[in-house]
Parts: C-alpha cells; structure tokens; sequence
C-alpha cells in the first residue's frame, strides 16, 4: 500500500526509449547476468581457496612448505604430513587416539540429545501442562548466555562434586559429554518442537482413538514421520561436539585424552612449526563434517535457516 | 464451562487420575531429562557465576567455593582498573571498546555480505543448488580447521601466499605481519568473521527473499521502477524485520564469541575482547572471582544491547 505509493514518483524506466533494441537487451539481460557470474566466481574462488589451500598444504613435503616462496601445486601426494600426524614416537603424533576421543564425545552427544530432545520436544508440541511456556523460554533463553560466563561457575561446579563423589574434572570425557549435552539440547529440542508441529495431530488422534498410547504414538506415528529432522539434529549435535574448542582446552590436560581440535591447537603451538602437519589434521577433522553436510544439505540447509544453530 | 464446573467437583483422587493430569505428568516426565540438564549446567551456573563474581575464587579455594571470602565489589574494581580493559585513548583501546568496536562492524559486514550472497543465489541459474551447498563451507567447517589455514595463508614471512600474491601484483614491498600488528589485526578478524559467518545471514534471507509475493514486483513494473528502484522500495523493506532480527542474533554470538579470536591472533594486537581477557584472569591468572566479573560485565553490555535494541530498531519495524 505505502509502498506502491513510494514507487511511483521517484522512477522513470533506466533504460528509456532512447538507444536501439539492442541497446536495451545489452542493458535488460547481459549486465546483471555479468554481475551475478562475476559476483559468484568471486565468492566461489574466495569460499573455495581457503579448503584448497588446507588440503594441498597437507601434501606438501617439509621443503615445499618451508620453501621461499609458497609451493601452489604439491609437486606429488606426498603422506609426509600424515606419516608423521600418526607417528606413535613423536610428541605431536598420535593423531589416532585423538580422532578416538572426538567420536567418543560427539557420538555418545548425538545419540543422547536426540533421545531426550526427542521425548521434551514433543511434549512441548503436543501437550498442555503447567509451565510449559516457562520452560520453553528459560530453555531458549541459553542463546544468550557466553560460553566464557558458563565455563567458570561449571568449571567451580563440577570441581567440588567430582570432589564428594570421587569424579576428576580434568581428563574426563564423559564430563565434557554432560556438558556438551547442555549445549546442544536447547537447540535440538527447539527444532524438534518446530518439526513436530507440523505433523498434523489428526493421525496421532486416529491412532489414539484406535487405543494406542501416548508412548506408542511417538513411537509408531511420530517419529516414523519425523526421520529427517531427528537425522539433521543428530548431524547438528555431533558437528557442535565435534567442533567444540573452548570447553575441551579447559577440561582436558592430559595429551592422551586431547579431543582433535585440541591437539590441532597444541600442534600449531609447538616451537617447530609444521604447518603441513596442522593442514593434514585440519583436512581430517573437516572432511567428515563436509560430507555429512553435503549428503543432507537439504534437511540442514532448513535447519539452519530457522535460526536453529547457535555459533 | 460445563468441563470446568465438572471438574471442580470431582474428588482430588480422581483429579489426579483424570486424563489431562495424567498427560500433564507425562509430558512433565518427557521433558525432565532436558530440564535437568539445561537448568543445572546453564540456569543455575549462570546464577552462581554472580555470587562468584562477588568472592575471592582462585585456585587453592576451586574444591571449596562455597566458603570463600566475600570481598563485594573488589572483582569488578579491579576489573575495570585493569589496563587490559580500560579505554587509554586511540592506541590502546581496551577490551570493552574493542569488544564493541569489533562486534558492530564484523556483524555489520556479515549481514552486508550475506545480503549480497543471498541476491545473487536468488534469481535460478544452472548449478545453483551446487553453489548454495558451497556457500555454506565456511559456516559448516570446524573453526579450528578454518581459523589455521588463514593464519596460514596470511602467514607473515614472505613464504605466505596472500605476502607472496600482494608482492608480485606490487602492492606491497615488504611482507605484512597481518595477525601481529595493532589495526590490522582487527580488520583481518573482522573480515575472518563476515567470512565465516556470512552463509547464515545468507540463508535466513534468502529464505525470506524467495517468500515475496511477486504481485509486488509486477506492480512496481507497472509503475515502471528499474532494478535498483524496486529493490530499495520493494525488496529492501519487505527484508527489514528479517534483517533486523539477523543483526540482533549476530551481534549476540559475535560479543559472545571466544574460539575465533583466540585461534587467530591469541588476543593479541589489539584484538583482545572481553570474552578473550575473562579467559585470560580465570585460566591463565587463575583469579576466577576477577573472570566471573569480567563474564558479568560483558552479559550487562549485552542486555544493555538487547533492551536498547529492542526499544529502538524493533519498534521501528512493527510500525511498519
């Protein structure tokens, strides 16, 4: 309405009467049309170079990566990098083990949330009970709180009960599971609430009429029909574990226990720098997220443009 | 109202075994699981991050929290005495103002960004799909990963490739320490940021881009509005609430934001953030009551951003 009004009086067309035919179809079509090529070969390259970067470096040999001038092409695949990523004599290798410790948190994280997500979700999309919106916002409200205001009081918290049930904080990956879980449930659960909603509540009432459960409809009705998003927020919990950098370098002291981000940093840290090594690491640790992701950019894609994820 | 005048007769016991409670007491033990773990790992840490923030904690008293000494506002005193954070005129910033000063920009430029990215995927094209799958590599790769192979492409000797492509086009005689000189530093994870970032804003508006009603450019054709006239009157305001709401989240998570920072300069170079300098008291100077202070300082910032925010912007947008 208003806006309709706006447009009238402040345009003419661009690209008047003035100039031939062929004037304006160069104006109408191959202008814009340029742009967009140009535009998107500008972010393709800009997006694409950083990952090509990361993987050729891992195949360089310690010259090329040390050389003068930066090596474009490895000359060969050479497995230097990785050779020594897994070398169990060497300080920084024993990549293995950390590659252990990251499934070990994320995959325990993933099955976990979806579980409970799973049964909180729906309560929250199809029952009525006292609180229910109270819960909902103070569950959300997560969004706002730092990692960095959380790990303190955690860090206190967990201490001094590891302390009188006899737990260590430190080197602890079931903590760090725990903790993990809290990150990513609010998450899962808001997804899984939006996802359930839209399952129309007509084929649960008719299984209910025919005498099921309450349990039994989630089990036999819902969640049948809700395989995609219970996969995209397994995927999500599992990339956030295995992602995850700030509890770990807090929680974890021991080089043993070091979930992969973690020792990636200890390797860039190190007084010898072997950036090709902390490229061969990096393409470990991304290359199964990549995957996940493409193989269901189309669930996580919808995910992530409900505003779903937190990072 | 029938129900409601039946069910205030009928007996406690048979109140407590009727349908609705018994769904109430389900859906309650549904949902507990989750509960426990959000309110006792968030809500209530959150709280006990205040009382900390009000006690002496270090180290030595870690295992025995509750009974350390109150010492009132000496945290936050020391806080904002502090020459890592107190503003000292233009070359030493500290970490309240480079904390706003990076937030605001970076988030400015990653919704920017992510408009412009979102415009060009919005029109079909062949291998878009591809493309818009591509687009989200740098929001999807872990951040470790991400934030080493820029330290490493902007590696300082002339060995790193943007020294090495900046010297031949000329622009440059000597390599640039990117990461390592005050300034700079800000820009490169201000720019790092919108990199990384920017497919999120992206998907959120292109999702409300492909949701106008195309009635609205075909009247505007009628009124014979060229490209840029129906973008700034039709598309731009059609955008508003979801880039309003973008820039909120955004600017939330980038003043929250710990790993990106610290994995690219350490905090370092003028780059040292609120998030950064509460880590540093806490778990290198191990004066958790100073962190918890620090923490607080920067959740009040942040609710002074949401309130004045919302007054503001938000009332602006329901008006239209």
């Amino acid at each position: 309405m208003e806006k309709e009004a706006d447009v009238s009086p402040t345009t003419r067309p661009r690209y008047g009467k003035q100039g031939t035919l062929i004037d304006q179809l160069a104006a109408w079509i191959t202008w814009p049309r340029f742009i967009v090529a140009v535009g998107i070969s500008f972010f393709l390259f800009s997006i694409l170079f950083p990952f090509y970067w990361m993987v050729s470096s891992s195949f360089k040999s310690r010259e090329e990566i040390g050389g003068r001038e930066p090596v474009y092409i490895p000359s060969a695949l050479r497995l230097d990098a990785y050779k020594e990523l897994f070398d169990p004599e060497s300080p920084i290798g024993r990549f293995g083990g950390n590659i252990v410790n990251s499934l070990k948190i994320a995959i325990p994280t993933a099955l976990i949330a979806l579980i409970l997500s799973t049964l909180g979700a729906y309560a929250i999309a199809r029952m009525r009970f006292r609180g229910q919106s109270v819960m909902l916002n103070g569950i959300l409200l997560v969004y706002l709180f730092p990692g960095v205001l959380l790990i303190i009081p955690l860090f206190a918290m967990l201490a001094r009960i590891g302390d009188s049930i006899g737990f260590n904080v430190q080197d602890n990956l079931p903590v760090l599971v725990v903790t993990y879980l809290a990150m990513t449930l609010p998450v899962a659960l808001y997804m899984l609430a939006n996802y359930f909603r839209t399952i129309p509540v007509e084929i649960e009432q008719a299984a209910m009429i025919d005498g099921a459960s309450r349990l039994g409809v989630i089990w036999r009705i819902t969640l049948p029909l809700a395989v995609p998003a219970l996969v995209s927020v397994a995927i999500y919990c599992f990339m956030i574990a295995w992602n995850e950098f700030l509890f770990a370098l807090v929680f974890l002291n021991d080089r043993e226990m070091f979930t992969m981000p973690i020792k990636i940093n200890t390797i860039f840290n190190d007084p010898t720098p072997r950036p090709h090594v902390v490229m061969a690491a990096s393409t470990i640790m991304t290359i199964p997220v990549v995957i996940l992701f493409l193989a269901l950019e189309r669930y996580l894609a919808e995910g992530l443009s409900a505003g779903s994820v937190k990072g | 109202m029938a129900t409601e005048s039946k069910r205030l007769r009928i007996p406690l016991f048979n109140r407590w075994n009727s349908l609705r409670a018994r769904e109430a007491r389900l859906a309650w033990f549904l949902i507990l699981p989750t509960a426990i773990i959000v309110f006792g790992l968030i809500v209530f840490p959150a709280f006990f991050s205040i009382w900390i923030s009000f006690h002496d904690v270090g180290l030595g008293n870690l295992n025995d929290v509750f009974s350390a000494p109150f010492i009132g506002f000496q945290n936050y005193t020391d806080v904002f005495n502090d020459f890592a954070f107190k503003f000292q005129g233009l070359n030493s910033w500290g970490a309240a103002v480079t904390s706003i000063v990076y937030s605001f920009v970076a988030t400015t430029l990653t919704v920017l960004i992510g408009l412009v990215a979102a415009l060009l995927l919005n029109r079909p094209f062949r291998g878009r799909g591809p493309v818009r799958a591509i687009f989200l590599f740098p929001y999807v790769a872990p951040i470790v990963s991400v934030a080493f192979v820029w330290r490493w492409i902007l590696d300082p000797r002339p060995s790193g490739v943007l020294n090495d492509v900046l010297m031949r086009l000329e622009l440059i005689d000597l390599p640039l320490a990117f990461l390592a000189e005050r300034g700079l530093a800000l820009l490169i994870v201000v720019m790092f940021e919108a990199w990384r970032y920017f497919p999120f804003a992206m998907l959120m508006i292109l999702a409300r881009l492909q949701a106008i009603d195309g009635t609205l450019y075909e009247a505007a054709d009628v009124d014979g509005a060229g490209t840029m006239a129906k973008f700034r009157w039709v598309t731009l305001p059609e955008l508003r609430y979801v880039l309003g709401a973008i820039f909120l989240l955004r600017l939330m998570w980038t003043f929250n934001k710990f790993d990106d920072i610290f994995l690219l300069t350490g905090g370092g170079f003028g780059t040292k953030v609120l998030p950064i300098l509460t880590y540093e008291f806490s778990f290198k100077l191990f004066d958790f009551g100073k962190g918890a202070a620090t923490a607080m300082i920067l959740f009040t910032i942040l609710v002074v951003f949401l309130i004045v925010y919302a007054r503001v912007v938000m009332r602006n947008v329901d008006e239209d």
